[in-house]
């Protein structure tokens, strides 16, 4: 027998009460730790697909589409932008390393890109299986659309225009599964890459064939990319050469992350509206249990002016109060914790079969540190509250009041 | 306010209960309660009568330290209740003095057996299980020991109550209208249970009613 038994025989001897309170603070709780989990992975998730990419070169237009389409392949391209530039961008004194990428064809939905080897060592990614590519229609596939398509190296299939699933507008050359890359988490998972020249072919092919079959004259094709992803050699060049390709050509050049945090801080808007939402239960969750600890004091003051009777101090008393406080409040911290793994975990398994893992990424310590604090000030608040009539409680009066 | 029994005690060296010139008055009141001296050699019991509204409760209140007067001393165990500070009192008080109630109450989220463990336990006693056991059969309680207080009879609570009071050896036991509307049968069974443990404890038993079946139980008695 000690106070904490107490604490926990008074919890259990109200059992509603005890539920409410718990249910309706680990709902707040979970809903906070799940938002901060969210944003957390959203912004993680953007910053890896980054990679090492610090400008990114393609056809005048919106800047964001161009780094959604460049970088994180959710967009439609802004144009194309002759080969020829990729040369002089690399031989420019600031650029480490200039990849040049084209997309336009998908397999099923998955973006086919065109690059050089170069592309991999944006994102680390390495060879789980095969080869690279080493000549014109062979292709590499990133880790999720191997899992997804079931795909496996000898395979072959036809590409089809556009980067939306079609079977009407399909390219006459196959394609050669050579490699399959190991999973990185980013954006490259979800690619088929092949080497520039097979897109060149592909459509110098179809160029040819469409000319002598309608046209019957010959057509001098000239080699085009979409964008061209630039690494380079020192950070001082960021704010220097997007100016300089900005205002002596016809490309723009744009820094993906400020573009993506801009994004970001959009998108932040309702990530903010449902971080209040999640305040103001907190807020109503605090006041419930200021609400149950004060009716707990004031329904059971005959019990506690006995126990004073029994020999137990203001403290002690004071002591089981604050242990049924923090015992509803951890329940909470517990249960709301594993609402909202268990509940995004089901969310993110019907968003992305293969990855839920992956796209959840653990909140910072801080993060978690700020929320605990939040709820224990709140606790705190609301065992003071609760308390101050023990405090002021006159033992005598109550003990006569019952008679 | 009759003070037959002051003249009595009047010699008594040692007491273990004693009061001096005690006076209180509530804040919201203008009536001033005077009380009369007493003083309790060890193991000695007092019934203290009076009418409803003449300050029973409050001067057994007094003696437990519950109250503070406005004027005089209590004195338990040739300790100033007054003396003490608040934190010291509730110890006191705890350790040396049992308090029966009028109405039966106990801690309604314990059993009967986790109520005595706990009035132990703030007593900063020994919790002796065997000892709660051995009590709760001599007041006819095992059965029940494991049921929550709500669940109990008028009568079981009593037993109860009884049991709170005495279970960690008190020196001296208040009990404040124990027999009130208790029949006579059980007004007898209470008054003797009291007295049975009041001795079996080597405790002063003080009891403050307006019951005047029990005077027969007494030696000592003073109205108020």
């Amino acid at each position: 027998m000690n106070i904490w038994s107490i604490s926990i025989q008074n919890i259990k001897s109200k059992p509603l009460y005890t539920f409410l309170s718990t249910f309706s603070l680990s709902l707040s709780i979970g809903l906070l730790i799940g938002i901060q989990q969210l944003k957390t992975s959203f912004k993680t998730q953007i910053e890896s697909n980054l990679g090492e990419i610090d400008i990114v070169i393609g056809a005048k237009g919106s800047p964001l589409q161009l780094v959604l389409a460049s970088v994180l392949h959710l967009d439609n391209p802004t144009g194309n932008i002759s080969y020829n530039e990729v040369e002089r961008i690399n031989s420019h004194p600031m650029v480490q390393l200039a990849v040049p990428i084209s997309y336009g064809d998908n397999y099923k939905g998955f973006r086919i890109v065109e690059t050089t080897p170069e592309y991999k060592t944006f994102y680390n990614a390495e060879m789980a299986s095969g080869r690279p590519v080493e000549k014109s229609m062979e292709v590499v596939l990133g880790s999720t659309v191997a899992q997804q398509l079931h795909l496996k190296i000898g395979d072959t299939f036809y590409s089809a225009h556009g980067l939306i699933e079609n079977s009407i507008d399909v390219h006459t050359d196959e394609l050669t599964v050579v490699g399959i890359l190991k999973p990185t988490q980013k954006v490259i998972d979800r690619l088929l890459l092949t080497n520039l020249e097979s897109i060149w072919d592909a459509h110098n092919h179809e160029v040819d064939n469409h000319t002598i079959h309608e046209h019957n004259h010959e057509h001098n094709y000239e080699k085009e990319i979409t964008s061209l992803l630039v690494n380079l050699k020192s950070p001082r060049g960021l704010l220097t050469f997007p100016r300089i390709v900005n205002k002596n050509t016809n490309l723009q050049a744009v820094l993906p992350k400020y573009e993506l945090n801009k994004l970001y801080e959009y998108t932040s808007v309702g990530f903010k509206t449902v971080s209040w939402i999640a305040y103001l239960i907190l807020l109503i969750s605090g006041i419930t249990i200021f609400a149950s600890l004060y009716k707990m004091v004031n329904e059971r003051a005959f019990d506690l002016a006995i126990l004073r009777t029994y020999g137990a101090s203001n403290f002690q008393l004071i002591k089981m109060v604050v242990y049924e406080g923090l015992i509803v409040v951890f329940s909470a911290f517990l249960l709301g914790g594993i609402f909202i793994k268990i509940g995004l975990y089901i969310t993110v398994s019907f968003m992305q079969p293969s990855s839920q893992q992956s796209i959840l990424k653990e909140i910072p310590f801080q993060e978690m540190l700020y929320i605990g604090f939040l709820i224990l000030t709140m606790l705190i608040l609301a065992i003071s509250l609760a308390i101050y009539q023990i405090i002021k409680m006159n033992i005598s009066t109550i003990l006569s009041n019952e008679k | 306010m009759a003070n037959s029994y002051i003249k009595k005690t009047a010699f008594i060296k040692f007491e273990m209960v004693q009061t001096d010139n005690l006076t209180f008055r509530y804040k919201s009141r203008e009536q001033i309660f005077n009380f009369p001296n007493i003083n309790l050699k060890k193991q000695e019991s007092l019934l203290i009568l009076g009418k409803s509204g003449i300050g029973k409760t409050t001067f057994l209140h007094l003696l437990a330290g519950l109250l503070k007067p406005a004027k005089g001393k209590v004195l338990i165990d040739t300790v100033d209740l007054n003396s003490l500070q608040n934190n010291k009192l509730d110890k006191f008080r705890g350790k040396k003095i049992g308090l029966v109630f009028q109405k039966k109450r106990a801690i309604e989220s314990l059993t009967v057996f986790e109520n005595l463990q706990a009035r132990l336990f703030f007593s900063k006693k020994e919790i002796n299980n065997k000892k709660i056991e051995a009590l709760l059969t001599q007041l006819d309680l095992s059965e029940i020991k494991k049921s929550k207080p709500n669940k109990l009879s008028e009568g079981q609570l009593q037993r109860l109550s009884i049991a709170l009071a005495v279970i960690h050896d008190p020196q001296v036991i208040l009990a404040d209208e124990p027999t009130a509307s208790l029949d006579d049968e059980n007004c007898k069974n209470v008054i003797r249970l009291l007295k049975n443990q009041a001795e079996q404890t080597n405790a002063n038993l003080i009891v403050i009613t307006h019951d005047h079946r029990i005077n027969s139980y007494f030696k000592n008695s003073i109205t108020l």
